[in-house]
C-alpha cells in the first residue's frame, strides 16, 4: 500500500505539472481525488485492512493526501493564471490613440451665449425664449417703431407672405409675420404676460436682409436684457454693463456711454469698450452694444404704468462678443462649422 | 453729414484742437465716421513748378527726366520723376533741396540711376494730403510759378463725416451742429444776419413772371412760399461759396444753385430755384401727380409718377418731384434772368414714400423725410434771397406767395429738476441742468412746486426739436450735455427674482450637453434653405408654405423644415477638407407645414457618417439605425417624452431624404412631438457629393408643449430577493414588429403571474432568421425576469406561471413557440 501510495503521488506530481487547461485538470483531479478516484479507491481498501494496520495505513493515506492536495492546488493556480493571461491578450501600447471618435465640441457661439447667461444669472436675470418668426406688431409697433421706419422695409427685413399663418405664434391683430430683427420682441411678449418687476435676458437668433461678408451675416444672434422696477436709473444701467464687461474681460476694462437713438429707449446709448488686452483692434474704443432706459411709450403699450415703473434695456450681438473674445476676424467662420475651427474653443 | 470746420466757424468761434472737437461730437451723440483734412501747414521749399520737357530716363524704363520751371524767367531745373503723369505743361508741387516732407523725409540734390535730380515732384500723399499716390498732384494752370505750395492750395479745412441719428434732423446742417457744439463748449452761437424782408402778401404780382401759387394737397404740404427775384445774372459763385461747397463734397454749379445748396447745408431747409420764365401759365400748383404722368428729373432720367406723389407743376406739366428733385424743364441755366425761389415744408411720410417708390434720394429728400424745422421756412428763404442778391444781383419783385403756414402750437414740457435727477440716478445741480437746457435754446420758466419742495420748470421747446415732447426726453438732454462720462461708477445692485430659466433653454442645454458628450460637433446653420431642396425634402406644396415673401437670394429663400440639410452641408465641407470629423448636430428652430399652416418647432438634429476617412488601427462598429434611435430617445426624454411610447411608422414616401426600410418616424407633430431617424437616402447622399452612408436623427417639438415641471419621482423599495429567468422564443411572420410581440408576451406573462409575484421585465435578446425556420418567418427570443418582493421564488411556481403564459401565447395563430 505504501508503495502504491508513493507511486500515486509521483504519478500525480508528473501529470498535474504537465496540465495546461481546465478540462484536463478537472478530469485529472477526479481521477485522483474524485469519488471514483485512485486515492479514493485506496482509502476504500482501508476498511478491509486488518485492524492493527489501520492506524498506520490511515496515517500513510493522510500523508499521501497531504502531498497530493498542494499539487492539485498548484496546478489550479497555474491554470487560472494561464486562463487570465489568455483573457487579457497581449499587453496594451499606451501610446496608441483611441480609435473612438474624438471629443465633441460645443459651438463657440453657444459657449459665449452660456457664459453671458451665467453672468446675468448671477445678477438675477432669468432666460426667456420667444419665436424666431414674429409679427410686425411685436417686432416693431410695440417697440415704438414708427409705421414708416426704414427698419420695416422689405429691403431690410424678411417677411412671410401676407396670407400665411404661423399656428403657434400669436398675432396682435392680423398683422404680418416676419423674421425677427431683434429679440426685443421677446421682452414685449414677456411684459404682456407678467407684471413688473421684470429681470430677463433673451438670447436668440435674429435676421437682417443683408449682404453676407466678413462682418455681416443674414442670421446672427443677440442677447437682450430687460430690467423693470421702481426707481431704476441711468446709473444702474451703467453699473450693470460695467459688471458685464468686467466679468467677461477683467477688472481693467473700461466702458463708455455715448448718446444714441433707439425708438424703444429714452435716453439711449451706445456702449464703447476699451481694454488693453484687446490690442489688435487698433482703436482706443470699440463699439460693442446698445442700451437705454425703456421708453414710456413701450410701457404704455404693454399696460405698465410708466409713472410707477422704470427700467432699462440692452442688447448685444453674440457673434460680435465672440469675435472680440476669441479674435475671430470673419463672422462667416461661425456658420461653416469646419471641425478645425470648432475644436479651437471646446 | 459732412461738417466743415471752416464753415462751422462762421457761427461758433471754435478754436479747439480737431481731436477735441471730434471727441465732443462723439460724446454729444454724433458718431465721427471720418475726418478729412484739406490744405497744408506752411512748408518751406515746396513751390508750384511747371514741367517744360519730359524725356525717358536712359537707364530706367519707368523713370522720366524732366525739366521744370520754377519762376517765369528762370532756367528750368532737371528733376527725375517716376510718376506716370509728369507730362510737359502740368503745374505740379515741387519740393526743392532743403525741403522736409511729412515723415521727416529731407529733399537733397541726388543722382538717380546716374542722372542728377534737383528735387522731387509730389503726389498728394507725398504732401500729406490724403492717400492719393496714383500720380503727381496736378495743380490749376492759373497758379503763379514759385508760389509756396501751402499758399497755392489755400488754407486748410477739416471735414468731419458724421452719423446723424434719425431723431435729430435739426443736426443735418452746420447751424444745427454749431448749436450743439456751442452748447457743449459753452460758446455763443452767432446766427447769420438776415437783411432781406419778404414783400407783402398782397403786393401786385409781376405779369409774365409768377402770378399765382396754389396748393391742392395741403395734407402733404402744409406750408409753401415763393419769392420772385428779377434781373439776376447767372455766373460762377464767389470763391468763398465754391470753397464751402467743395469742402463738403458738392460741385459748384452757378451762383443761384450754389446759394440754395449753401442755405440747405447751413440751415437744413431745402430750397428750390425755378427759372421764372420757364413756368408755363405763370402759375405754380402743388398737386398730386396724375397716374402715369412723366417727368425728366435733373439726373436725366424719366420718372413715371403716380397719384400718391406730390409735384410742383405749372399750368401744363410737373416741374419738380416735390421736395425730392427738380426737372430739367424749369432749371436755372446761364441765360436765366428771373427766379422763383421755393421754400416749403413737405410732410415726411409722403416724401419718404415717393423717394422709396422712385428709388430717388437727394440731400433735400433726406431732410424732408426726417422732418425739417416747420418754422424755419421763411427765414431760410430770406437768407437765400440775401445771398442771391449778393452773388447774382437782381431784386425781389411782386408779392410773397405763401400758402398755409407754420404750426400754431408750441411744445412745452413740465418737469422738475428732481425728476431728472431721479431718472439719472446721480446728482446734477439745478443750475447745471438749467445751463444745459438753456444752452440748447430751451427756455425755462420756473415756479415753486405746490406739493414738494423745489421747483417746477416749464421748458419751451424750439420748433426744430421735434424729438422733445416728454420729461424723459429732457433727461436725455441733460445726461448728454452734462457728459455721459460723468455717470458715476457703482457696484451692481442685483436683486434677483426667483425665476427659472425658460424650459426651452434648459432643453437645448441638456441636448447639447448630451450630444457633445457623445462626441458630436455642435453646428450652427442658417434658418433658411433653398426652394428646390425644401421641396425635395418635404413636398412641393409644403415648401410653398415655407417660402419667404422677399428672400435675398435663392439659396436662402425658404424657412428650414429640417436641420439635416444644413448638417449635410457641414459634413460635406468636413469630408472635403479632410478634418476627420464624422458626427455633427444642431439645436435650433425648424418650421413645419401642417394643413397649410406653419408651426415653429424646437429641433435637435444630428448626422453620423458611417464611413470615416481615417482608417483606424482598431476598427469599431459603424453607427446604424439603432445608434440614432438611442440618441433620439435621450433627447426626447429631456423633453419629457418617452420615445418607446410613441406610435412608430415607416418614414412617409414624401420624405424622400430618408432611406425606405431603414428609417422610421416616432409620434406626430399634431400631438406635439415627432422624431425621425435612420439611414439617409443613399442616392441623395451621392448626388450631394457625400462619401459613404449617413445615419441621422431629428426631433421636432412644439415649444408650447415642453413640460415646464416634471412630477417629482417617488421612491419604491427594491426587492432584495433573487430573480428567476426564463427564455422564450417565438416564431413570427417576417413583418411582425418586435415591440408588438414583446407586448403580447409581457401581457400573457403578467396575466399568468396573476399578481402572486412580479414580472419585472421582458426583453428581446435575439432575432433569428434562417436554418430551421420556414420561409418568411423569423424568431424573436425574449428573456423574462420574475421576482417576488418578499421571498425567493421556487422553480415550481415560476414554471407553472411560465407554462401558463406559453399556453396563452400558443392560442395566438401568429405565434409558434420555438422549442
Amino acid at each position: 500500500m505504501q508503495a502504491a501510495l508513493q507511486a500515486l503521488v509521483e504519478k500525480a506530481r508528473a501529470e498535474l505539472a504537465a496540465l495546461r487547461a481546465r478540462p484536463e485538470f478537472e478530469a485529472a483531479k477526479a481521477r485522483y481525488v474524485g469519488p471514483n478516484g485512485e486515492l479514493t479507491a485506496l482509502m476504500k481498501q482501508l476498511g478491509a485492512a486488518p485492524k492493527e494496520q489501520k492506524p498506520i495505513l490511515g496515517k500513510l493515506i493522510n500523508q499521501a493526501k497531504g502531498e497530493l492536495q498542494p499539487l492539485i492546488d498548484a496546478a489550479l493556480v497555474r491554470i487560472e493564471q494561464t486562463e487570465i493571461a489568455a483573457q487579457l491578450g497581449p499587453a496594451i501600447d499606451p501610446t496608441l490613440p483611441s480609435p473612438d471618435s474624438g471629443p465633441g465640441t460645443t459651438h463657440p457661439l453657444t459657449l459665449v451665449r452660456e457664459e453671458l447667461c451665467r453672468i446675468f444669472r448671477k445678477a438675477g436675470f432669468a432666460v426667456v425664449e420667444g419665436p424666431e418668426v414674429e409679427t410686425e406688431w411685436f417686432c416693431f409697433d410695440a417697440l415704438n417703431t414708427p409705421p414708416d421706419h426704414p427698419a420695416r422695409d422689405l429691403q431690410d427685413t424678411f417677411y412671410l407672405p401676407e396670407n400665411v399663418l404661423v399656428a403657434n405664434v400669436s398675432q396682435r391683430t392680423k398683422e404680418r409675420y416676419l423674421l425677427r430683427t431683434h429679440t426685443s420682441s421677446v421682452q414685449i411678449r414677456t411684459m404682456l404676460k407678467q407684471k413688473p418687476p421684470v429681470r430677463i435676458i433673451s438670447p436668440g437668433r435674429v435676421f437682417r436682409r443683408d449682404t453676407i461678408d466678413a462682418t455681416h451675416s443674414a442670421n446672427f444672434h443677440q442677447l437682450e436684457g430687460l430690467y423693470v422696477d421702481r426707481h431704476v436709473t441711468v446709473k444702474d444701467l451703467k453699473a450693470m454693463l460695467d459688471y458685464l464687461f468686467q466679468s467677461l474681460l477683467g477688472k481693467d476694462v473700461k466702458t463708455r456711454f455715448r448718446p444714441h437713438y433707439f425708438g424703444y429707449t429714452e435716453p439711449s446709448f451706445e456702449v464703447d469698450l476699451s481694454a488693453k488686452h484687446l490690442g489688435k483692434v487698433g482703436k482706443e474704443w470699440i463699439e460693442i452694444m446698445g442700451c437705454g432706459m425703456v421708453d414710456p411709450a413701450v410701457f404704455e403699450t404693454v399696460g405698465y404704468d410708466s409713472t410707477e415703473w422704470t427700467g432699462y434695456a440692452f442688447g448685444l450681438g453674440i457673434e460680435r462678443i465672440a469675435m472680440m473674445l476669441y479674435g475671430v476676424d470673419d463672422i462667416r467662420y461661425f456658420y461653416q462649422n469646419d471641425a478645425r475651427f470648432l475644436r479651437q474653443f471646446a | 453729414m459732412k461738417l466743415s470746420l471752416n464753415w462751422l466757424r462762421r457761427y461758433v468761434a471754435l478754436d479747439r484742437p480737431v481731436e477735441e472737437i471730434a471727441h465732443a461730437l462723439t460724446m454729444i451723440g454724433f458718431e465721427v465716421e471720418g475726418i478729412v483734412r484739406t490744405g497744408l501747414a506752411p512748408m518751406a521749399n515746396v513751390v508750384v513748378g511747371e514741367i517744360v520737357t519730359r524725356d525717358k530716363h536712359p537707364g530706367a524704363d519707368k523713370l522720366s527726366v524732366c525739366t521744370v520751371r520754377l519762376a517765369p524767367d528762370a532756367a528750368p531745373v532737371q528733376i527725375v520723376c517716376g510718376a506716370p503723369n509728369c507730362d510737359a505743361g502740368h503745374r505740379v508741387p515741387v519740393a526743392l533741396p532743403g525741403a522736409v516732407m511729412p515723415g521727416d523725409f529731407k529733399i537733397k540734390v541726388s543722382k538717380i540711376r546716374g542722372v542728377e535730380s534737383n528735387g522731387m515732384m509730389c503726389s498728394a500723399r507725398e504732401l500729406g494730403l490724403g492717400e492719393d499716390h496714383g500720380g503727381l498732384l496736378v495743380l490749376a494752370s492759373t497758379l503763379a510759378l514759385g508760389t509756396p505750395i501751402h499758399e497755392a492750395l489755400g488754407a486748410g479745412d477739416v471735414v468731419f463725416d458724421l452719423e446723424i441719428t434719425p431723431n435729430r434732423p435739426d443736426c443735418l446742417s452746420h447751424l444745427g451742429l454749431g448749436r450743439e457744439l456751442a452748447a457743449w463748449f459753452r460758446l455763443p452761437l452767432q446766427y447769420p444776419e438776415i437783411r432781406a424782408k419778404s414783400p407783402a402778401l398782397h403786393a401786385p404780382a409781376v405779369l409774365q413772371l409768377l402770378e399765382s401759387v396754389a396748393v391742392t394737397a395741403e395734407e402733404d404740404c402744409p406750408h409753401y412760399t415763393a419769392h420772385v427775384i428779377a434781373g439776376v445774372t447767372i455766373g460762377p459763385s464767389p470763391a468763398w461759396l465754391q470753397e464751402a461747397l467743395q469742402a463738403v463734397g458738392l460741385r459748384p454749379i452757378n451762383n443761384v444753385v450754389d446759394v440754395t445748396n449753401f442755405v440747405l447745408l447751413e440751415t437744413g431747409q431745402p430750397l428750390h430755384a425755378f427759372d421764372a420764365r420757364k413756368i408755363a401759365g405763370h402759375r405754380l400748383v402743388i398737386r398730386r401727380a396724375g397716374d402715369g404722368e412723366k417727368l425728366v428729373t435733373l439726373d436725366n432720367k424719366e420718372r413715371i409718377l403716380s397719384g400718391r406723389m406730390l409735384v410742383i407743376a405749372d399750368a401744363e406739366k410737373p416741374l419738380v418731384v416735390a421736395g425730392i428733385m427738380g426737372g430739367a424743364s424749369a432749371e436755372v441755366d446761364p441765360t436765366t434772368t428771373d427766379l422763383v425761389l421755393e421754400s416749403a415744408y413737405f410732410k415726411p411720410t409722403g416724401i419718404r414714400w415717393t423717394s422709396k417708390k422712385l428709388g430717388l434720394s437727394s440731400d433735400s429728400a433726406y431732410r424732408f423725410e426726417r422732418g425739417i424745422d416747420p418754422c424755419g421756412v421763411l427765414d431760410a428763404a430770406r437768407r437765400a434771397v440775401d445771398l442771391i442778391l449778393e452773388t447774382a444781383g437782381g431784386q425781389v419783385v411782386g408779392p410773397l406767395f405763401k400758402v398755409g403756414g407754420e404750426p400754431a402750437t408750441e411744445t412745452a414740457i413740465e418737469v422738475t429738476p428732481d425728476f431728472i435727477r431721479r431718472r439719472a440716478g446721480y446728482d446734477i445741480p439745478d443750475t447745471a441742468m438749467r445751463a444745459i437746457l438753456e444752452s440748447l435754446e430751451l427756455d425755462i420758466e420756473q415756479r415753486l412746486a405746490s406739493e414738494a419742495p423745489g421747483f417746477v420748470w416749464t421748458v419751451k421747446i424750439p420748433s426744430w426739436r421735434g424729438d422733445l415732447d416728454r420729461p424723459v426726453d429732457l433727461v436725455e438732454e441733460v445726461v448728454r450735455l452734462h457728459g455721459c462720462d460723468k455717470i458715476p461708477p457703482t457696484p451692481v445692485v442685483a436683486v434677483a427674482l426667483p425665476e427659472a430659466d425658460d424650459p426651452i433653454s434648459e432643453f437645448n442645454r441638456a441636448a447639447t450637453a448630451y450630444l457633445v458628450g457623445q462626441h458630436f460637433h455642435e453646428c450652427i446653420n442658417y434658418s433658411q434653405r433653398s426652394g428646390p431642396e425644401t421641396a425635395a425634402w418635404i413636398s412641393e406644396a409644403a415648401a410653398q408654405t415655407l417660402a419667404l415673401a422677399n428672400p435675398f437670394t435663392d439659396e436662402y429663400s425658404h424657412l428650414r423644415a429640417s436641420l439635416i440639410n444644413g448638417l449635410l452641408d457641414n459634413l460635406r465641407l468636413n469630408q472635403d477638407r479632410r478634418t476627420g470629423a464624422t458626427k455633427f448636430f444642431e439645436c435650433g428652430r425648424t418650421f413645419r407645414e401642417q394643413d397649410g399652416k406653419i408651426y415653429e418647432c424646437l429641433s435637435v438634429g444630428f448626422v453620423i457618417s458611417t464611413t470615416s476617412d481615417e482608417t483606424q488601427w482598431l476598427p469599431r462598429a459603424a453607427a446604424d439605425f439603432y445608434t440614432a434611435k438611442r440618441h433620439l430617445a435621450v433627447a426626447a426624454a429631456n423633453a419629457g417624452v418617452a420615445l418607446e411610447n410613441l406610435r412608430v411608422e415607416p418614414v412617409a414616401a414624401a420624405n424622400a431624404g430618408w432611406q425606405t426600410g431603414h428609417s422610421a418616424t416616432f409620434g406626430r407633430l399634431t400631438e406635439g412631438f415627432e422624431a425621425r431617424c435612420g439611414l439617409l437616402n443613399l442616392e441623395m447622399l451621392r448626388k450631394l457629393g457625400l462619401t459613404g452612408g449617413v445615419v441621422a436623427g431629428i426631433l421636432h417639438l412644439l415649444p408650447e408643449r415642453l413640460a415646464t415641471a416634471r412630477p417629482r419621482a417617488k421612491f419604491k423599495a427594491v426587492s432584495l430577493f433573487p430573480s428567476a429567468l426564463r427564455d422564450l422564443a417565438l416564431v413570427v411572420d417576417e413583418a411582425a414588429a418586435a415591440e408588438t410581440v414583446r407586448r403580447d408576451v409581457a401581457k400573457a406573462a403578467r396575466a399568468a403571474v396573476a399578481g402572486k409575484f412580479v414580472l419585472e421585465n421582458v426583453r428581446v435578446f435575439d432575432v433569428y432568421r434562417g436554418t430551421g425556420l420556414p420561409e418568411g418567418k423569423k424568431s424573436f427570443a425574449f428573456s423574462l425576469v420574475y421576482r417576488a418582493e418578499d421571498r425567493t421564488l421556487t422553480d415550481d411556481e415560476v414554471n407553472v406561471s411560465f407554462l401558463k403564459a406559453q399556453e396563452e401565447l400558443a392560442k395566438n395563430a401568429a405565434y409558434a413557440i420555438r422549442k
